[in-house]
């Protein structure tokens, strides 16, 4: 029922802006959601580092090169995100 | 990274100024803001406040790779010049300190020297032994220092972008452009690549070809579950390949866009005029901070990351 409707719809220039509306909303998901899952980790990363230096302030040091270590690999996962939406809207 | 914030100024004595220039800064502060949001107002009152969208202007095409010498395979494009300047600029800065060390050193070398040791020290010391340690340090500090001048020498604006020129008195220059090497995806590829086949060069070579494979299971776990396990350790390590070298490309290639997009990239897509203004002051703050922390950072954990799986590819248990 809806599958010959929208074989109509992608023949008609409503398509292309369907198409694009589907682009858009690719971009936004895939930046939008892995930027919240990345700030959510990054948060719990810099609080935990923060409890654990003031527990423990001899072990500033590597405390801090691990801290740095979780922030890259936690900012990189809204990375993939962002590429995955960047490769939807321009790519494919 | 912590040896700039060290240098702050924290053991100077009561400065008897110090509520005059306080105020001065917040005077200064005060007249930017003013500067900032009149900027704003003005710009719309007489540009208006809504733009008609400009489509000639198709920002990816700020980082398309157009050939300039085609040589096949070989062909010379924007990314391998960046590729060898940053060769370049590694190679003759750290030979130069090199060949002029002093016993009194001078700042130069107290920063290479610093940098050498949170390389050696820290990134290959701290995950691996004495003996890998003098092995592989090489390599690991070389793809440091390579992939932290590649990303530092993306964000000096170079007359590369050939897609548009500037006229000057008649001649025509290429425009300015931000780019990096590393903010194309064949580069960290590449170097993730060699990352790969040096671990498990040095797994096999440890525990010979069929230890290493029987390496990747860990101890204690018995049939069915082994096999599942085994297959999805081999995942995980071409997994590794992807995450490192997306890990790389996708930092810079954003910081990149961000920045084209703050310093104006946005006002002219929009054809506004007020927006450009409006979004300068968050360009600079993003540049500073591509430049203070991701470049040196981004170069920090693939060298970390590559010195953890070399130490994980020898580990008598996993």
């Amino acid at each position: 029922m809806h599958i010959p409707f929208l074989f109509v719809l992608a023949a008609t220039e409503s398509g292309e802006f369907i198409a694009k509306a589907g682009k858009s909303i690719g971009l936004g998901v895939g930046g939008g959601l892995g930027a919240v899952g990345a700030g959510v980790g990054i948060g719990i990363i810099f609080g935990k580092a923060i409890e654990a230096i003031t527990r423990q302030p001899e072990m500033r040091d590597e405390i801090t090169q691990l801290q740095w270590l979780g922030f890259a690999l936690t900012e990189a996962c809204f990375f993939y995100g962002l590429v995955a939406g960047l490769l939807a809207a321009f790519i494919v | 990274m912590s040896a700039v914030a060290s240098k702050s100024p924290a053991l100077t004595p009561e400065d008897p100024g110090k509520p005059e220039s306080t105020g001065a800064v917040k005077t200064t502060l005060l007249i930017l803001g003013g500067v900032w949001i009149g900027g704003i107002v003005l710009l719309g009152l007489i540009y208006g406040f809504s733009g008609t969208r400009n489509n000639s202007f198709e920002p990816q095409n700020e980082f398309k790779l157009s050939q300039w010498v085609n040589l096949g395979v070989f062909s010379v494009n924007k990314a391998v010049l960046y590729l060898i300047l940053a060769s370049l600029a590694t190679c003759i800065s750290m030979i130069y300190v090199a060949r002029r060390m002093q016993a009194r050193p001078n700042k130069v070398q107290t920063a290479v020297e610093a940098l050498y040791e949170l390389m050696h020290d820290n990134i290959a010391g701290g995950n691996l032994d004495r003996k890998m340690t003098a092995r592989w340090f090489p390599f690991i500090g070389t793809l440091f220092l390579f992939i932290m001048f590649s990303n530092l020498i993306g964000y000096i604006p170079l007359p590369t972008n050939t897609e548009h020129y500037i006229h000057v008195f008649g001649f025509s220059f290429p425009a300015f452009s931000l780019y990096a090497a590393t903010a194309n995806l064949s580069i960290p590829l590449v170097l993730a690549l060699m990352v790969f086949i040096s671990y498990t060069y040095e797994g096999v070579r440890a525990k010979g070809p069929i230890g290493y494979l029987k390496g990747l299971v860990p101890g204690g776990v018995t049939g069915a579950m082994a096999i599942f396990i085994f297959f999805l350790e081999v995942l995980s390590n071409v997994m590794r390949l992807m995450s490192l070298s997306i890990r790389l490309f996708a930092n810079i290639l954003a910081g990149h866009l961000i920045i084209l997009f703050m310093a104006g990239a946005l006002a002219v897509i929009l054809g506004t005029a007020w927006l450009g203004w409006f979004t300068i002051p968050f360009g600079i703050l993003l540049f500073a901070f591509e430049v203070g922390l991701v470049a040196a950072l981004q170069a920090f954990i693939f060298a970390t990351l590559t010195a953890i799986y070399l130490g994980g590819a020898v580990a008598e248990d996993h």
